[in-house]
């Protein structure tokens, strides 16, 4: 599942004054809300599928290793109410996508739900977000 | 052969949409009820749209909506001790790990008033002797009966038996007759088989809809209570997003377990 491809390096990080309102099915405290990351990689899937439409991108981090981030978004139909299609995303597209990063440390991230969608940029064109 | 249930559940729910003639075979209306009917199809008001919720508060306790302290609703000891148990995903108690949130773990339904806490549509049909209540999330639906009273002794069942009236600009929904599987909102409150729905559905103005629920289950609770939801008229067609047990289970093994997994801690 997670393909190691060569993606550009960029990994930052923000942190927010107040969480987001995202609202998934499963809630969100496996993820620090109050922290956004910017990652800058290549997308190896996007599975627009329920209960949530998940983006794997590769991504180098600051040791130049690549990693592969799981991208946790909302579910189709909330996504396509917000102008996502499942052609939105597709292989080796190169992105800019924000994302709340899991608090573990581990490599998977929410960038949206029922109300917020983080901002994804898709070769140089940016999604809709909110 | 699924294709041939699901055609058979179409069919069966567009003829009870659609048909005016269906009667509920539980019990007959009574005389008070039949006037009741009469003036309500008269005067009903109208509650046609999509709606969607607003902000998404995961709690129906009044004093508590984000479920910061859910500890705090008045709990018999029987309903304590099934809410410490709770592994649910929004409040205090949040939790990603283990969860025993029967959505989560089986698809079970919701339960009608954490139906109301999900960010997808519902929609009301009204005809003159059922409403029927229409949820895009699991895809479940529920009939409110109009001209009739309870069953004098209702089965427990998911949905319970709901009874309607209108009252000038408002639906008066009543349930009872739940089974004591779900629980009442995000943040884990439980409920029993004794659970007293009253719902309260009013058009506040031509793109918002107010429901309000009173809440009275003295099995669980040592006073009623009563929350609100405010949801907004959706320009988006109603929709279908089930809950598939292998798309979920999928989804927690790729998805969910990487952010509990100790490994990473």
């Amino acid at each position: 599942m997670r393909s190691k491809r060569f993606v550009a390096l960029h990994v930052s990080v923000v942190f927010l004054v107040a969480a987001s309102a995202a609202f998934a099915h499963h809630g969100t405290s496996g993820y620090d809300m109050e922290k956004v990351v910017t990652l800058k990689g290549t997308v190896t899937s996007f599975n627009w599928t329920n209960p949530h439409c998940v983006v794997l991108m590769d991504v180098k981090d600051g040791q130049g290793e690549v990693k592969n981030w799981i991208i946790e978004l909302g579910a189709p139909t909330i996504l396509s109410r917000m102008g996502w299609s499942r052609d939105s995303l597709k292989p080796g597209d190169e992105v800019v996508a924000e994302t709340h990063p899991a608090k573990n440390g581990a490599t998977n991230g929410l960038s949206g739900a029922s109300t917020t969608l983080l901002k994804f940029v898709v070769n140089g064109h940016p999604l809709a977000f909110r | 052969m699924c294709d041939q249930k699901t055609r058979l559940a179409t069919v069966l729910l567009a003829a009870a949409v659609f048909s005016p003639n269906l009667r509920a075979q539980t019990a007959g209306p009574s005389a008070d009820a039949k006037k009741q009917d009469a003036q309500s199809s008269a005067n009903a008001p109208d509650f046609s749209g999509a709606w969607a919720v607003v902000g998404g508060s995961p709690s129906w306790d009044p004093s508590d909506p984000r479920g910061a302290k859910p500890e705090e609703l008045s709990m018999t000891p029987w309903a304590m001790a099934r809410f410490k148990a709770a592994r649910p995903p929004f409040g205090a108690n949040a939790t990603f790990d283990n969860t025993n949130d029967a959505v989560q773990k089986y698809c079970d339904p919701p339960g009608i008033t954490r139906l109301y806490s999900y960010p997808w549509q519902f929609k009301l049909i009204q005809t003159p002797d059922m409403v029927y209540i229409l949820f895009e999330f699991t895809g479940v639906w529920r009939p409110v009966a109009l001209n009739r009273d309870h069953p004098k002794d209702p089965d427990s069942t998911w949905m319970g038996d709901s009874i309607g009236r209108y009252e000038g600009d408002t639906l008066v929904v009543d349930t009872v007759g739940f089974n004591d599987k779900t629980w009442i909102d995000q943040v884990g409150h439980p409920h029993s088989d004794a659970l007293h729905l009253i719902e309260r559905f009013r058009r506040v103005d031509q793109d918002t809809l107010q429901v309000s629920v009173t809440f009275e289950d003295p099995k669980a609770y040592t006073k009623s209570f009563t929350g609100k939801k405010v949801f907004k008229l959706s320009h988006s067609p109603m929709e279908v997003t089930l809950c598939s047990l292998s798309e979920m289970q999928s989804f927690q093994d790729e998805v969910m377990k990487p952010t509990t997994d100790s490994l990473h801690k």
